[in-house]
């Protein structure tokens, strides 16, 4: 009987720790696989793409709401010296700016008021500042919603799905004092 | 050599189970259950609302990226799914179901069907849910059918669906529902019409 207690022993601590990596990368793996197949969708680095409306056969993401208007943008901020300067449009009713780190966490979100959003998001490990997120993680996703339920609706948000930007820009360059 | 082997396959083994067992119990074994799980039950209708927030456990956060990726935090929105009619019935293509409910504590709600994949099912019919701007603010009442019935208001197509469940989205939750969504939250109720052509 003793002679099993060592591999025994080593098949539960074998199957703990693999329980335990599974878990943590399942999220990550899971995301990354996403924004591959998004890439492979046409969904660009840095910049909101142009949705169609969510339909069984355009739908890429599990769970999509086809009464929602979606515009992604994909972001890398392994340059701790860059950030992403994101702008959402003005839209009458409800939309919202979200942010999702690479584990999937939504780290924060911006819900609109019919007016204007600009925000910057800074690398992990950037000093709080005003107007700015710090992304918890390298890569990730931002990700505006807008109540689109009707075709109508949804062609009205892609106009102002115009107003939308997000773009990759130097800090430095953004920050310098201005000398009016 | 015997003991070598011996230590090889624990090492196997325990992997496997290890796997095996964090798939499962998080949801993402093949033809596990999607996202009806969670510790809010109302009428039903199961959500977790950590979904989406840094307090979510391994296994929700596991479960959420591969059914509900992208999830919003409770603040903005929160996520009620259903996998059976009142009488405990699977929902499946091959019945017809009446859906009835009412105002919501929320901003805008809607009532989306998916299939066991998690995604929406694979028809034309361009009647994949209802929401708070189609319903109206008082009570409302839709049919899920896999063909257009000849008299309903509303329709929600199970066509191609499978067996399938129902996501309630609700945005701009009150914050009453998210102190206690059971005395809060009206869900709305499925009753089963028939099956394969039979009331």
């Amino acid at each position: 009987m003793k002679r099993w207690i060592g591999p025994l022993a080593v098949l539960m601590a074998c199957a703990a720790a693999t329980h335990a990596a599974a878990l943590h990368f399942a999220p990550s793996f899971i995301m990354s696989r996403a924004m591959e197949a998004l890439a492979a969708r046409g969904i660009a680095l840095h910049r909101f793409t142009s949705p169609q409306r969510v339909t069984p056969q355009s739908q890429s993401v599990v769970r999509s709401s086809p009464d929602l208007y979606y515009a992604l943008c994909r972001y890398d901020l392994a340059n701790p010296g860059t950030q992403i300067s994101v702008r959402m449009g003005a839209w009458p009713d409800y939309q919202s700016l979200s942010f999702f780190a690479a584990q999937t966490d939504n780290f924060a979100t911006i819900r609109g008021t019919g007016r204007e959003v600009v925000v910057r998001l800074l690398a992990l490990g950037s000093a709080p500042e005003d107007g700015a997120i710090v992304s918890p993680t390298a890569k990730g996703v931002i990700l505006i919603r807008r109540l689109a339920p009707d075709a109508e609706a949804f062609a009205a948000a892609t106009t102002a799905g115009q107003a939308d930007s997000c773009r990759i820009t130097w800090r430095d360059r953004i920050a310098a004092p201005s000398l009016d | 050599m015997w003991r070598s082997l011996t230590y090889l396959g624990a090492v196997i083994a325990g992997s496997l189970l290890g796997l095996g067992s964090a798939l499962y119990m998080a949801g993402l074994w093949p033809g596990a259950n999607t996202l009806a799980f969670g510790n809010v039950d109302v009428g039903g209708w199961r959500a977790d609302f950590s979904t989406g927030s840094d307090a979510a456990d391994p296994y929700t956060r596991a479960r959420v990226a591969r059914h509900g990726l992208l999830a919003l935090a409770k603040s903005e929105a929160v996520y009620l799914t259903r996998t059976t009619d009142d009488a405990g019935q699977p929902l499946s293509e091959d019945c017809s179901y009446r859906l009835t409910g009412g105002a919501m504590p929320a901003g805008w709600w809607s009532v989306t069907l998916y299939d066991a994949k998690s995604m929406l099912p694979a028809n034309t019919d361009n009647a994949l849910s209802i929401d708070a701007s189609r319903a109206g603010a008082g009570p409302w009442e839709a049919v899920i059918a896999s063909e257009r019935p000849a008299e309903a208001t509303h329709w929600i197509s199970s066509r191609n669906a499978g067996n399938f469940d129902l996501t309630l989205r609700l945005y701009m939750p009150d914050p009453a529902l998210l102190e206690a969504p059971a005395q809060t939250l009206s869900a709305p109720r499925i009753e089963r019409l028939a099956c394969g052509g039979k009331a």
